[in-house]
């Protein structure tokens, strides 16, 4: 039995190889790299501190930063009205809707800038249709700016945050309500002493999603702004593969930060998944199973497919 | 004390183009504990959800005592209600459960506090007041439902199944607490069940209900002993169901004036084939043993007796006769234990 | 009086989302149409000059078959190492399973951007001079898709619950591998093809990576597309459309393969 057992570890060699050298190898290429002595020798965090003393790429952490979480803000307050909204259509419209906000999430990247770019940019058609019609109130918007690129990114994150949360609002069942209510609750009361307690985990998790989802967003960036606006992704992209000067070290380690970001998010999402966990469990326990199964319907799989980082 | 307090008028529920409730009268009194019996999908739940205002009905109205409840919002109707699933709220403790009605009512903090020790103590979970109720048992959890909803202390409790997510020994142990509490607190109180043992045992009065009526209403003894219609015979026990024809058969007489009759499966008793003359007023019948099963202090026989298959319950005490599967009997039947059934619906 | 008709609000926000998010995809489109299009809601006049000059441009036709047979290709690299890996583990070495999500995961919570950085410098010069070639770019695919390739296969496999089918095909006298090939694989097939579709679609859309690691040396989709954006708006709109359209069709594929592999499930 043993014998048969190792033969079939064979199965697992061409994995192991290509995991380590595409996914373990580079890793561990891009760690070494940012603390890479001058001239290949030693270790540094020479790079580091650069980047901590220098305004310029302080700047772009911290525009990153806001970005992500400004855009992740909006898309789940967004996201979680809609979310909330769709649990309240029959089954058959609510799939019709799930499948449109799906697929505009495929609907990113250069794509998506270049969308907004026929709608808002410089001789976009809403800007100047308002330039006609003489609403000045948009005639500061520019399409190129910090707002743009709010915009644009929101777009993005509303329907990720919108299939992400909706299973969700399955958790809350009719009878929590029924029995608050009977109990004298009204029903802004039930959302704040009961639906919201129990939302939160998803409502972290999601936004952790979205958060790294924000914080690793290139395409759209890039394709909208080009180099012009100092983001962390952007100009981790020029140091490494730019036209400029190539400083691959000070990238490597401006990288392992944008890195750090993102899986400190991604575990937030992944403690907050095992939190709600917990919720459902109990309450899958306590009556008919039916409802966590409903929940179960969305495939988490397909939903976190990775949007802007396309 | 008996004077009607809660008083359903005419009340009326369609889904779609199926009724569900179809203007059902029902009086309660002050105190009493009536139980809404029947089959899934005879309205007893929908009822039980018009009275708490879940569900709006299309028509009737709703008295408690002089205020006409059907008017008004489920928070203002003072109407306690128990889940199946209990409906317990997982992000808060069993304290904070029961406290909930309270808060919700702006009680203060002092008068929560002694009231929700009082409810800790009448359902015995004192040492549990800090668990979630994740981490309590099913009857336990149903326990902190109940208090939860006797907490604002409401005009008229209603339970929608509550045991039936039970197993069977809690089950037993539970509707005996609830029942005892039901009669400390003088609470007036719909108990809902597809159990009619549940219900026997439990109730003041049983309403029997089939598509979307009320069929039958009286104290457990009366429903058990004199059921009115071929389905609450059926529902009630393992009655024996006979067709005017086939009664004539058993009895050797020709028919009296009912479509059909029950008898009670214990009215009829089980001979050796030999047992000779019967007494005067009884009918001695041959009959054959299909099968036999031991319900613990109860064997269940199934007889075929003149072409009529008959339900024949013995006590297990170790003496009366007991025939093998197969074997060929004497029935000792008492046609004063005939019962006539009125038709359906009637 | 709780009942799950959806109110006037709810209505009124759903058309606001669909509005929302409709938008520049209608934009697009109408674009991509349009020959005069200023200060108008609607195109003044309507040509199909962009997508005739689109089919025309020998550039186009070149990405988009760059684009298919590299995703093809990684797809399939990762299908054929994939399946025995998450078979061997999912049967085997249940033990493991733990370990292995947590490799899996790891592409999501690593942006491209920082893959690419580690890639460039895990393969430009030293021993491996891989930088700039479709080989690079293959790799990386297989790492991309990853996430959806080891939840498609483990999921069918538990779904079809691989590891009793299999000890009831070997009780019945079937050889290991005759068991996987005959018992396990029909199985699991609809799965499998769900999840390889997925990645396809991702791959297809993938810019980062394709743009960092050969955007100068193979042009994909996605990159001319970037090249053009910047040249004429009418005709970007209309590779835009035709690629979206593209992405469409084979999600709808993909969800109606979804939907007849759930209602199998629930026979």
């Amino acid at each position: 039995m043993k014998h048969r057992n190792r033969w079939m570890l064979l199965g697992l060699v061409p994995f192991v190889v290509m995991v380590l050298a595409f996914q373990l190898a580079p890793i561990a290429s891009m760690l070494a790299g940012s603390v890479r002595g001058p001239g290949g020798s030693g270790i540094t965090f020479g790079h580091y501190v650069k980047i901590f003393e220098s305004a310029y790429y302080l700047k772009a952490i911290k525009n990153s930063l806001l970005i992500s979480f400004y855009s992740s803000l909006i898309g789940i307050v967004v996201g979680l009205a809609c979310a909330y909204s769709i649990t309240r259509f029959t089954p058959k419209i609510r799939d019709r809707l799930l499948m449109l906000s799906n697929m505009t999430a495929n609907f990113a990247g250069v794509p998506l800038a270049f969308a907004y770019i026929i709608l808002l940019g410089n001789n976009g058609i809403f800007t100047l249709l308002f330039k006609e019609w003489g609403w000045d109130v948009f005639a500061g918007f520019n399409l190129y700016s910090w707002t743009g690129l709010v915009l644009v990114y929101v777009y993005f994150q509303v329907p990720l945050a919108l299939l992400l949360l909706y299973p969700s609002f399955y958790g809350i069942r009719d009878q929590w309500k029924e029995a608050a209510m009977l109990l004298g609750a009204r029903p802004w009361q039930f959302w704040r002493t009961v639906g919201l307690p129990m939302l939160t985990p998803a409502i972290f998790g999601t936004l952790g999603i979205l958060f790294a989802n924000a914080m690793g967003a290139y395409a759209t960036a890039y394709a909208l702004v080009g180099g012009n606006y100092n983001l962390l992704a952007i100009r981790i992209g020029s140091l490494v593969a730019g036209d400029v000067v190539n400083q691959p070290e000070l990238g490597s380690a401006l990288a392992v930060l944008l890195a750090v970001s993102t899986i400190v998010a991604v575990i937030l999402n992944h403690w907050m998944s095992k939190r709600s966990q917990r919720f459902t469990a109990s309450a899958a326990s306590s009556g008919q199973a039916s409802k966590p199964s409903r929940a179960g319907r969305a495939k988490p799989w397909r939903a976190v497919k990775k949007e802007a980082g396309a | 004390m008996s004077a009607s307090y809660l008083e359903l008028r005419g009340i009326r529920k369609m889904f779609g183009d199926s009724t569900v409730l179809n203007d059902v009268d029902l009086t309660i009194n002050e105190g009493e504990l009536v139980t809404l019996l029947g089959p899934s999908g005879c309205g007893k739940s929908t009822l039980l959800r018009c009275i708490a205002g879940l569900t709006e009905p299309d028509g009737g109205s709703i008295m408690l005592g002089p205020t006409n409840i059907g008017e008004l919002p489920p928070r203002r109707r003072e109407v306690g209600m128990v889940f199946q699933s209990y409906a317990l709220f997982p992000n808060l403790t069993v304290y904070e459960n029961i406290e909930y009605g309270l808060k919700m009512r702006g009680a203060d903090k002092k008068e929560r506090q002694s009231r929700c020790e009082e409810l800790l103590a009448l359902v015995d979970l004192e040492n549990k007041k800090d668990a979630y109720p994740q981490q309590l048992s099913g009857g336990q959890q149903q326990r902190v439902a109940l208090a939860r909803s006797l907490a604002v202390q409401p005009k008229v409790l209603l339970l929608d199944e509550p045991l039936s997510a039970l197993d069977a020994k809690i089950r037993k142990s539970l509707r005996t607490e609830i029942r005892d509490i039901q009669r400390r607190l003088k609470m007036t109180t719909i108990f809902v069940t597809h159990d009619q043992e549940e219900a026997l045992t439990v109730s003041d009065r049983i309403c029997i209900m089939n598509n979307g009526n009320i069929v039958q209403n009286g104290s457990p003894e009366e429903l058990y002993a004199k059921p009115r219609t071929e389905f609450v015979a059926r529902f009630m026990g393992s009655y024996n169901v006979l067709s005017r024809e086939e009664a004539g058969r058993l009895f050797g007489v020709a028919g009296g004036s009912a479509a059909s009759y029950a008898l009670r499966p214990e009215s009829v008793r089980l001979l050796p084939a030999s047992a000779g003359e019967a007494r005067r007023d009884r009918r001695v019948a041959d009959g054959t043993i299909e099968s036999i099963s031991v319900l613990g202090n109860i064997v269940r026989y199934s007889v075929v007796s003149s072409g009529v298959k008959l339900t024949v319950d013995a006590l297990n005490d170790g003496q009366s006769h007991r025939g093998e599967e197969g074997a060929t009997v004497a029935l000792e039947l008492d046609p004063s234990q005939l019962l006539a059934l009125e038709k359906e619906g009637a | 009086m709780i009942k799950s008709r959806a109110g006037w609000s709810h209505r009124a926000l759903m058309l606001l989302l669909m509005v929302y998010l409709l938008l520049p995809l209608a934009a697009t489109l109408l674009y991509g149409f349009a020959k005069q299009w200023q200060t108008t809601v609607l195109p003044e006049s309507w040509t199909l000059e962009w997508f005739g000059e689109m089919f025309r441009d020998l550039r186009f036709l070149e990405a988009l078959w760059t684009s298919l047979y590299l995703c093809a290709i990684s797809v399939a690299l990762s299908l054929a190492v994939m399946l025995p890996a998450v078979f061997v583990i999912t049967v085997y070495l249940p033990k493991w399973e733990t370990f292995m999500k947590g490799i899996v995961v790891l592409p999501y919570a690593v942006p491209g951007v920082v893959a690419a950085v580690g890639l460039i410098r895990a393969y430009s010069g030293g021993p491996i001079d891989i930088a700039g070639t479709a080989y690079i770019l293959i790799g990386a695919y297989f790492i991309v898709v990853l996430p959806y390739m080891y939840q498609g296969i483990r999921n069918s496999l538990i779904t079809v619950s691989a590891v009793e089918l299999l000890h009831s095909a070997e009780l019945l006298g079937a050889s290991r591998k005759r068991a996987f090939a005959t018992v396990i694989l029909p199985n699991i097939w609809p799965g499998v093809i769900i999840s390889t579709l997925l990645s396809f679609s991702v791959l297809f859309g993938e810019f980062v990576l394709t743009n960092m690691l050969v955007g100068g040396h193979i042009q994909t989709i996605q990159v001319y597309l970037y090249r053009r954006v910047g040249e004429s708006g009418h005709l970007a709109s209309a590779i835009a459309i035709t690629y979206f359209l593209f992405i469409l069709a084979l999600s709808t594929v993909l969800m109606k393969l979804g939907k007849k592999m759930n209602g199998v499930a629930e026979k």
